[in-house]
């Protein structure tokens, strides 16, 4: 999985729009969506928010988490916190990320909400690096991945599991590399 | 209370300050960051006195020829008074202190320090103090108790605390203020106060407001807050009465409160708006002396201790005239409007520049008083200030007329009526005051019109919410656009009138096929737009001469005509204008507001003329409009919302309540728009104030209705609720489609359906609650088919009773179905015509009957007579609401119309066969078509009463019944055959056989009771009713 895929599966998050045209309720596979009424808040999938958005059909109105206050309480948290501390949404990054490329316009304080995500997200990273630090120095079985979101799992993965087959590798190839050398010793 | 605002005077220099009076009250005496205690004979003292004692002061305090100082050399030092010889120091600190105060009998100071301690000093042994420690920051200010038994105190650590002087503990402490290092960062000074001879209260300032606690128990009591007061009170000081206090604030706004009263009682503001940092009242409670952080010294004269009831009325009119006066820039946002139930809050003290706003009553009584002051007769108050007053009214230009009101106010005539309420100022429905730098003008179901008025740019915006109707357009607003209406056709603009300029109307007709997409009108000089708006191919705007102007909308001028009162509102839907307007002068806080509705269409009338509009009490108008489906609708600043009611005589039901939805008190809802289909109010929430703020763009929500009927927490309710909001919701089918629009039938009959739905299941639970009567009483709103469903379930729940009458409902309902086809009987024929009239405006509509509860036609023909004259006014009463005596029912149910009125019952008792008994048959015969044979007993019937004459009604049946038998079974499968086949031409025959001239009276009357039997379609019946009335 990459993340690009990731981003594919935040954009079925919802976000309200505010469209600038009329249109009846539209019949899709994953659901109803609509009516459409100029100037009123609708839900839609992100995906199809930011398409109408490209085409100047609606305005953006951004998730309630993605405010600066309730960002920055969530950043002093996550410093606080030993452990991972619960996101606003399952997909913050890639809804920042999507929103705040294509719509920034439509959500004040764009700049600020773009830096304290970043911070978040770099807070966890680094949380992230370290415990599996930890886990391979402590060389532990299992680990919890509690509150942590699908991109962030992403980003480790491969690196890790990589590695750690690696690590498996030197390790099973050392065990009969050293009983040869130590055959080879007799 | 009106008193007189001395200008200031330098005293000392830039930095904190305090003041005082002498026990006599013939000095002032102030101190400074210059380090000065000086002591002013008067303001007017040209050369103060002078005492150094430091290099800087920060607080002084007076009594008993002692005065006592806290200066920065960290020592509270004692100084005889007036002779300023120094006489030693009473305390010291590690820092310096910060507030000193004097108890009761000054036999003892109080310093606070910024070392965080309070000591209690003897004033005659300076040795024998007492040390209150506990506070974690710098103490801002001491207060004693006037028994001498407690010691408030201030801390920058935010507390304030009460001690036990004796035992030097706390008392309580309450976390109160804002925390601050030091007190020169601390936000406000929260010079406390206790009050004087009763010690019953200690006041707090508390940010904005201040907090009375009361002596013992130490509950908070009461809280003055003000609207006006925006920036934190520095400083509060008791009148010597202990009955007002002074508040001096940040902004320099200095209160007096009626504290029994919690009135505000006066106002002033500081000249230049500094800081006001020391307060103090003269003895004789008549003068307040007031510090600034500038280092200046100020006065007010005049106070009166003795305050009038009529006093504090006149004031609170004067407050009404600054209500709706948006002259005041520097207002907050929501100042200008009352707050619901406080009208204390409301009481808005005129500034100097406000007096010509009195209202006549004040200003004559006020200069009469002037009059007489000059044939000398002053009043012990003013002469106890002094004869060198005096002489300052003299150099005054302005003394004559304003004078103290201790002598003013015994003079009043004093009026305790009703006060009158100044005229809410004229608005355009959905836009932010004017004086906003960044407003909205409009902001309506098509678009939004924002207007900039700031250094850099003064424009207006106006954005579409579909931007398929237009694109946005950004205009420059060179002539000072005040008033914008938005419509799917055009901007319209208006300006009013400059010395220069006459008031101008500009349009902006976008969707003009020609090039030429504006035009613009000149008013007449001297005459201003008040309020405008847009319908459909015209504009009108509402001018101060109070006339009402027409154009079309490419800016041809028509109709003019003239207002019955200035306006306050307008709104445009289609071909109909809604207009209010002051029909007169409201009192004690309530607005005489009428209301005209006008529709310009094929057959131009005046719907609703001149009405009073119904308001909340004390609230003013705050939206005006339609709904998106054409009902006018309005809104007070209490938020309830109403919608017109065209069903029931063009009355105002109240639909929403939106404060019901706000979380916090202060919290709005600025409504938008209204829709009935489906139910959304739309409105944006406002946190903290009654409009939104153009940045950043606030989001629409939106808000369900709610009739306020009682107990909606039961089922019962609920349902009532739903019922008629949606019998009221949908009114305006019956509207539109009596105006020629089309309607959305589907959406209709749903709607009649979920009515239907709902009045079952009220019948159930009625049912289930062995409440017989209101079953029946509900199922006479219902349709017929449901009363049928009703009779089904009242007999599975074994309610014979119930279902009899029941059955015998549905057969009403059934004459009636057919009432409108006959038309034999001219005087039968008139009155049907009523009850169906009343049936259409009853909101059915012409086209579509079949929701509309019918059962009241009973009654509309029987008393149509006497209600006809309403009718003809097009404002019948809802069918359903009427109430009526089931007695009626079953006697008579239409009383002359029939001539063979008993044998007719007759016949119906036999066709219904004892009803407790045969329920189910009942049923059956009561919506079955009609079947072969009695279609075969129509046509033979003349034949059996030739062959037996005599016979009983009952009888004639059984023979036919007899006959019928005989025939032989293909004919009677013919008759069944025709019976099926038969519906659609069954009038085309009955007419054939009226034709015939055929009144047999019982023929006649089987015919009917036989048709009662199959409900016919009820669009079909309606659309012969139109045909034979042709």
């Amino acid at each position: 999985m990459d993340p690009s895929e990731v981003e594919f599966l935040a954009e079925k998050e919802v976000v309200k729009i505010i469209p600038n045209f009329s249109l009846d309720k539209i019949y899709l596979i994953g659901g109803d969506l609509g009516p459409f009424n100029p100037g009123m808040p609708v839900e839609v999938p992100v995906w199809l928010a930011l398409n109408l958005k490209q085409r100047q059909k609606c305005r953006i109105v951004q998730p309630e988490w993605m405010d600066v206050d309730k960002l920055e309480e969530i950043r002093d948290l996550e410093r606080k916190e030993e452990t991972f501390t619960p996101v606003p949404s399952p997909y913050y990054m890639e809804l920042t990320k999507l929103l705040l490329n294509h719509a920034s316009d439509n959500i004040p304080k764009a700049d600020e909400i773009r830096t304290l995500v970043k911070d978040i997200w770099d807070t966890r990273i680094a949380k992230l690096r370290l415990s599996a630090d930890s886990f391979i120095s402590q060389q532990e079985a299992h680990a919890k991945l509690d509150n942590l979101t699908l991109m962030e799992i992403n980003t480790t993965r491969s690196f890790l599991l990589n590695s750690l087959n690696c690590m498996y590798k030197l390790r099973s190839n050392l065990q009969p590399g050293s009983s040869r050398g130590k055959s080879q010793d007799y | 209370m009106p008193c007189e605002r001395k200008p200031m005077r330098y005293g000392h220099s830039e930095g904190q300050t305090d003041v005082c009076f002498d026990d006599t009250g013939n000095f002032i005496v102030t101190c400074g960051s210059d380090g000065d205690v000086r002591i002013w004979e008067s303001l007017d003292d040209d050369d103060p006195k002078s005492i150094s004692v430091g290099e800087k002061a920060y607080s002084c305090a007076l009594k008993n020829g002692k005065l006592v100082t806290a200066a920065a050399n960290n020592t509270v030092q004692m100084h005889t008074f007036p002779e300023g010889e120094p006489d030693g120091i009473l305390t010291r600190f590690t820092t310096n202190a910060t507030h000193v105060a004097y108890n009761s009998s000054g036999s003892r100071v109080a310093a606070g320090s910024s070392d965080f301690m309070v000591k209690v000093v003897e004033v005659s042994d300076s040795s024998q103090q007492k040390t209150l420690r506990g506070h974690n920051a710098p103490v801002l200010s001491v207060t004693f108790d006037p028994k001498d038994e407690f010691l408030a105190s201030a801390s920058c650590d935010g507390s304030v605390v009460v001690w036990k002087i004796e035992e030097q503990t706390q008392v309580i402490s309450w976390p109160l203020l804002q925390k601050s290092n030091d007190v020169t960062n601390s936000k406000s000074l929260c010079r406390l106060a206790w009050q004087p001879r009763v010690a019953k209260l200690l006041a707090v300032p508390v940010e904005t407001t201040v907090q009375l606690y009361q002596r013992d128990s130490w509950a908070l009591v009461s809280t003055l807050s003000d609207d006006l007061g925006t920036q934190p009170i520095n400083v509060v000081a008791w009148s010597p009465c202990g009955k007002f206090l002074a508040t001096g604030s940040i902004g320099g706004l200095l209160t007096v409160w009626d504290v029994e009263g919690k009135l505000c009682v006066d106002r002033q503001k500081h000249e230049k708006g500094y800081t006001v940092c020391g307060l103090a009242w003269h003895p004789s409670g008549t003068q307040i002396a007031y510090t600034d952080t500038e280092g200046c010294l100020g006065l007010l004269d005049g106070l009166s201790s003795s305050s009038s009831s009529s006093t504090m009325a006149i004031k609170s009119t004067k407050s009404y005239d600054d209500l709706f006066d948006d002259n005041d820039d520097d207002r907050p946002m929501d100042e200008g409007v009352s707050e619901s139930g406080s009208p204390a809050k409301n009481l808005v003290a005129l500034d100097d520049e406000d007096d010509d706003d009195l209202v006549p009553a004040t200003g004559r009584a006020r200069n009469r008083s002037a009059f007489l002051d000059d044939e000398n007769s002053l009043d012990p108050g003013s002469l106890k200030l002094g004869l060198d007053k005096l002489g300052n009214y003299e150099d005054d230009a302005g003394s004559a007329i304003v004078l103290p009101a201790a002598s003013a106010a015994p003079l009043h005539p004093v009026y305790e009526g009703p006060m009158p309420t100044p005229h809410q100022k004229a608005f355009q429905p959905g836009s932010t005051p004017a004086h906003l730098m960044h407003r909205f003008m409009m902001w309506n179901s098509v678009g939004i019109v924002r207007g900039y008025n700031d250094e850099r740019d003064n424009a207006v915006d106006v954005e579409f919410h579909d931007t398929a109707i237009h694109h946005a357009m950004h205009l420059t607003n060179s002539l000072g656009h005040t008033l914008a209406d938005l419509s799917h056709e055009a901007v319209l603009l208006a300006c009013p009138s400059t010395d220069e300029l006459a008031s101008k109307l500009q349009c902006l007709h976008f969707s003009s096929w020609d090039t030429n997409k504006e035009w613009m009108v000149d008013l007449p000089k001297g005459e201003d737009v008040r309020a405008v708006c847009l319908g459909q191919g015209w504009a009108a705007a509402a001018t101060s001469a109070l006339m009402l102007r027409l154009f079309s909308i490419g800016g041809v001028q028509r109709e003019l005509f003239s207002l019955p009162g200035p306006v306050v509102c307008m709104a445009g839907y289609g071909e109909q204008l809604l207009i209010v307007y002051h029909r007169g002068t409201g009192f004690d806080g309530d607005q005489a507001l009428g209301v005209q509705l006008l529709l310009f269409g094929r057959n131009r009338q005046q719907v609703i003329q001149g009405e009073p509009l119904p308001i909340s009490r004390r609230s003013h108008l705050s939206w005006l409009g339609f709904t998106a489906e054409g009902t006018p609708c309005f809104i007070d600043s209490e938020g309830v919302v109403r919608l017109l009611n065209r069903s029931l005589g063009n009355t105002w039901t109240p639909v929403c309540n939106t404060r019901d939805h706000c979380k916090g008190k202060s919290d709005h809802y600025w409504v938008v728009g209204v829709h009935e289909n489906p139910q959304q109010l739309r409105c944006i929430p406002c946190k903290g104030s009654r409009y939104p703020p153009t940045l950043p763009r606030p989001a629409v929500a939106v808000l369900p209705f709610k009739l306020p009927l009682c107990q909606t927490t039961t089922e019962k309710g609920q349902m009532e609720e739903q019922y008629w909001r949606s019998v009221l919701l949908q009114n305006h089918f019956g509207f539109l489609s009596s105006s020629g629009y089309e309607i959305d039938e589907e959406a209709q009959s749903r709607a009649q359906k979920e009515q239907q739905e709902l009045l079952m299941k009220m019948f159930a639970l009625s049912c289930k609650l062995e409440r017989e009567f209101r079953c029946v009483e509900l199922a006479e709103l219902m349709t017929q088919n449901v009363v049928t469903l009703a009779i089904r379930y009242a007999s599975r729940s074994r309610r014979m009773a119930l279902a009899q009458r029941l059955s015998e409902l549905a057969l009403e309902k059934a004459n009636q179905l057919q009432g409108p086809e006959e038309e034999e009987e001219p005087l039968q024929y008139t009155r049907r015509n009523t009850g169906f009239c009343s049936q259409v405006s009853g909101g059915t509509g012409r086209s579509s009957a079949g929701g509309q509860p019918r059962a009241t036609n009973v009654l509309d023909s029987m008393t149509s007579s006497s209600r006809k004259p309403t009718v003809l006014l097009g404002s019948s009463v809802s069918a359903g609401k009427l109430s009526k005596t089931p007695v009626l029912k079953p006697l008579a149910p239409r009383p002359k119309s029939k001539v063979p009125h008993p044998d007719r019952k007759q016949i119906l008792s036999c066709y219904y066969i004892p009803v407790a008994l045969w329920v189910k048959y009942h049923v059956f015969v009561c919506v079955r078509p009609k079947t072969g044979f009695q279609l075969w007993l129509e046509e033979n019937r003349k034949s059996i009463l030739a062959d037996n004459p005599d016979l009983e009604e009952t009888d004639v049946i059984k023979e036919a019944m007899g006959r019928f038998r005989n025939l032989s079974a293909g004919d009677r499968l013919s008759w069944t055959e025709r019976a099926k086949g038969d519906e659609g031409d069954l009038k085309k025959r009955k007419r054939a056989e009226e034709s015939q001239g055929d009144d047999n009276g019982q023929n006649h009357s089987d015919e009917n009771s036989a048709k009662k039997k199959k409900p016919l379609d009820t669009s079909a019946k309606l659309s012969a009713f139109a045909f034979s009335k042709n």
